[in-house]
């Protein structure tokens, strides 16, 4: 994916322009067309990859800018699920999704169309891209099960579809995919099924894998609270290369697990807090990436923010984005032993 | 020309119909004699249900483009005194009018947007110098509320809102996620009924459950008043371990309370957001208006409030202002000769206060993104609001819109926001009925616009609902709840 040390990378979204809300509130409402949001779209992901950029992010996303939330544009692509109400009052609700029947067989049908995003975001950057999407737990978390006896099923099924999608992701030249998990940290207790999940997508997938585990960042607000050590020792048995977590926000203290465990994976290390529209300084993401560094080796971490920038203001995301990079590009000069530049 | 009548419900009892054919027949006949452009003219009745607010029997309004040409006049009625015993429609239509063109009022202020008038500073100064208000007038200020009481009361509202509480956190605890304190934030406590009805409740319940909540349990008590903190505190004593108090500016707690954010499960808010400031903006002809305001005394009150002090009316500004700087005791330590103590200070405030009017016009809104609504809130919240509902005047709220925007951030995520006040969730109560200002003591009211907070609620992942008060019939007071959706 990249060489570089400590490289420095997004968890997915990008700031949502207001005026970005309200063009997605007025084809919601019918003001305007579907050719016009795309063109809208097309435009704010362009701009989104040219802050990332600007801002000297290694490995860049396309903000998720076409994405209402972080569900549904899953979810209206997977045949068998019932979106009964299409009409929103805010782009950002859920859609209230069911299914009735077992979802059909993925292979017998066309993918979710996230290749065609990909193919996008790779026309309009040079750099490695992250491209992300949820992951199975979450979006069954969010569907009205009336199909299944066992909603794991549901969950396995769910699977399989984004398995499919993965393959053809990676068909069309995609390195680095990651699963967001965001619901997960609020059933504990249903770690080993999103694990066995997990690993149902990235069956046979050979890309860089990533998993997002956050606690929520729905509004910005966190959705639970607590300490990762739900995740261990299930998580060890994830198919995936990094796992990416949330920690500016939380402080660093759950660090300690990846030297307890020791798991095969990277760490994406959170050194940028999204709930807050306070811009780190470069010295502070310097010593977050520092506590990582006590106990994780620096050729094992991912420099990242805590969860996707969708709700700050675009000059707050670009700087805190700008302050990650200078923190992290200190570290690795120090860790090189070369000079080391001087924070602005 | 264009009439209309807010208070139909009213009108359709009693002599309502003829009220108003009364008070028509009398104001066309008056600008029938004026040189008035007939056809841009609005007249707008009224019924002022408050014993004391802020507007003469007729008002009236210019409608103002950007440069201060008049686009249309509004001739504003109060219908409920334009025909008693104390006034004549035709003189007061009259007076209005003379006052076109040579005014008798003595103004305190220049035009501003209603959030910064003077009417604010005032509302300040009653709750900063309440102990002093109360001794002058013999009574607690809690008599001055309709009905003499507070909802705040209500030990089954209490029930309620506490049962529902025991259940989220018997969840929590069934997957080992409650936290070890148990926050509770009441903001504006009055003189601290609520917080003790609420905690004696609690520890009722706790009692009969065996839950050991109360054990953990913190209630912290807010108020921009240190003398009602005072009262409160007394209020609470037998649960004082359990208690804190904590003077704060309602309109932005996360200054002071920012170490309870995402930790508090339960706010209790009751009868502060009709108190904070707020501006109007209207609708009329499909643009967008703001209403200024400036404060002004009546030449009869102001030659008496000055003769009663030995100063003349043209001294008013100043010593208002003064009063408004420095509060009651200071003014009566640097005008001893006016004011022969703090009391005597204190009436002085109480009859300006009573005279205080407000004169208004409308001026164009700025552009809604450069509408300086509330801190870091776009005026664009306003934007749907304002064009799905035709033309209407409404209060904005946006005191209430700072506080309740300020104060979700608080919230734990499976906190809940619970207030009680006199809320318009129906923009159509705009045009039915006076919503304020109002006085009630030496305080302002409004009634909220319970549409802007559940637009800022919802564009933050909250569900705002409003329900009639369920514990006393025949309440003015909304419930409004606000927890996080989904």
């Amino acid at each position: 994916m990249t060489e570089t040390l400590l490289p420095t990378t997004v968890v997915g979204s990008y700031s949502v322009p207001e005026w970005l809300e309200r063009a997605k509130s007025d084809f919601h409402e019918g003001r305007i067309s579907r050719t016009s949001l795309n063109e809208i779209y097309d435009t704010a992901i362009k701009a989104a990859l040219k802050d990332q950029e600007v801002a000297g992010i290694d490995i860049v996303s396309d903000g998720e800018l076409r994405r209402d939330n972080d569900i549904d544009y899953f979810l209206e692509r997977i045949p068998g699920i019932e979106l009964p109400r299409l009409a929103k009052v805010h782009y950002y609700d859920y859609f209230d999704a069911a299914v009735r029947a077992p979802l059909p067989c993925a292979d017998d049908l066309p993918g979710l169309g996230l290749v065609r995003d990909f193919q996008f975001t790779r026309e309009w950057t040079d750099r490695p891209i992250k491209f992300s999407f949820a992951g199975p737990f979450s979006l069954a978390k969010r569907i009205r099960n009336e199909g299944y006896a066992q909603s794991e099923d549901l969950v396995l099924d769910i699977a399989r579809y984004l398995n499919h999608e993965a393959r053809e992701l990676a068909a069309a030249g995609a390195a680095l995919l990651q699963i967001d998990e965001p619901f997960l940290a609020g059933y504990p207790e249903a770690v080993p099924l999103a694990v066995k999940a997990v690993n149902l997508v990235v069956e046979g997938v050979d890309v860089e894998w990533a998993l997002h585990i956050c606690y929520g960042n729905r509004h910005a607000r966190p959705a639970w609270e607590g300490h990762y050590d739900f995740l261990f020792p299930a998580i060890m048995d994830a198919h995936v290369d990094q796992l990416v977590l949330e920690f500016a926000r939380k402080g660093y203290d759950d660090v300690v697990l990846f030297k307890k465990y020791r798991p095969s994976f990277k760490l994406g290390l959170g050194v940028i807090d999204v709930k807050s529209e306070t811009v780190e300084t470069a010295e502070q993401v310097a010593a977050r990436v520092d506590r990582a560094l006590a106990v994780v080796d620096p050729a094992q971490i991912v420099v990242n923010p805590d969860c996707g920038l969708r709700y700050l203001p675009e000059h707050v995301a670009l700087a805190k984005l700008r302050a990650m990079n200078a923190g992290a590009a200190a570290v690795r000069a120090r860790v090189r032993g070369e000079p080391v530049p001087q924070f602005r | 020309m264009l009439v209309e009548l807010r208070p139909t419900e009213r009108l359709r009892k009693g002599n309502g119909k003829a009220l108003v054919q009364s008070v028509l027949g009398s104001i066309l006949h008056a600008v029938g004699d004026e040189t008035l452009d007939l056809e841009k003219l609005r007249i707008v009745c009224d019924w002022v249900q408050y014993k004391n607010s802020f507007r003469e029997p007729v008002e009236i309004r210019p409608i103002l483009n950007g440069s201060s040409v008049e686009l249309r006049l509004e001739i504003g009625v109060d219908l409920r005194r334009a025909t008693g015993e104390q006034h004549d429609i035709n003189v007061e239509m009259a007076r209005a009018l003379a006052r076109r063109d040579v005014s008798d009022r003595h103004y305190l202020e220049p035009w501003s947007r209603t959030t910064a008038s003077l009417i604010w500073s005032f509302n300040a100064l009653y709750w900063k110098a309440l102990g002093l208000w109360e001794a002058v007038t013999g009574r607690p200020y809690e008599q001055a509320l309709p009905g003499g009481e507070s909802d705040a009361r209500n030990a089954a509202g209490a029930r309620d809102s506490i049962t529902r509480l025991f259940a989220t956190w018997d969840g929590l605890a069934e997957r080992r996620a409650l936290p070890d304190q148990l926050h509770v934030l009441e903001i504006g406590v009055g003189n601290g009924n609520q917080a003790r009805v609420w905690l004696d409740t609690f520890l009722e319940i706790d009692r009969e459950t065996g839950r050991d909540y109360y054990r953990r349990l913190h209630y912290l008590m807010g108020d921009y008043s240190p003398h009602l903190l005072d009262v409160a505190r007394a209020q609470v004593r037998h649960h004082e371990d359990h208690t804190s108090t904590i003077v704060l500016d309602a309109t932005k707690p996360s200054n002071t309370l920012g170490f309870l954010k995402y930790k508090t499960f339960f706010v209790y808010i009751s009868n502060v957001y009709d108190n904070l400031p707020t501006d109007e903006i209207a609708r009329i002809d499909g643009h967008l208006f703001q209403v200024e305001t400036r404060a002004f005394l009546p030449a009869g009150p102001a030659a008496a409030i000055a003769e009663d002090i030995g100063a003349s009316p043209e001294d008013l500004p100043d010593l208002v202002a003064r009063l408004l700087r420095l509060g009651p005791e200071l003014l009566a330590e640097t005008e001893p000769r006016r004011f022969p103590g703090a009391h005597a200070a204190v009436r002085f405030w109480m009859k300006v206060w009573e005279a205080l009017g407000l004169e208004e016009r409308y001026v164009a809104l700025p552009p809604l993104d450069e509408y300086q609504f509330a801190p870091g809130i776009s005026g664009e919240v306003l934007r749907p609001l304002m064009e799905a509902n035709g033309d209407l005047r409404m209060h904005v709220s946006n005191g209430a819109a700072a506080s309740f925007v300020d104060t979700l951030p608080l919230l734990h995520p499976h906190g809940v926001l619970e207030c009680h006040d006199i809320f318009v969730t129906s923009l159509a109560g705009y045009g039915t009925g006076f919503r304020g200002p109002g006085k009630y003591e030496g305080s302002v009211v409004n009634w909220v616009n319970g549409n802007v907070l559940a637009a800022l609620g919802g564009r933050r992942g909250f569900d705002v609902t409003f329900r009639s008060f369920a514990f006393r019939a025949g309440s003015n007071i909304t419930t409004m709840t606000a927890e996080v959706r989904e």
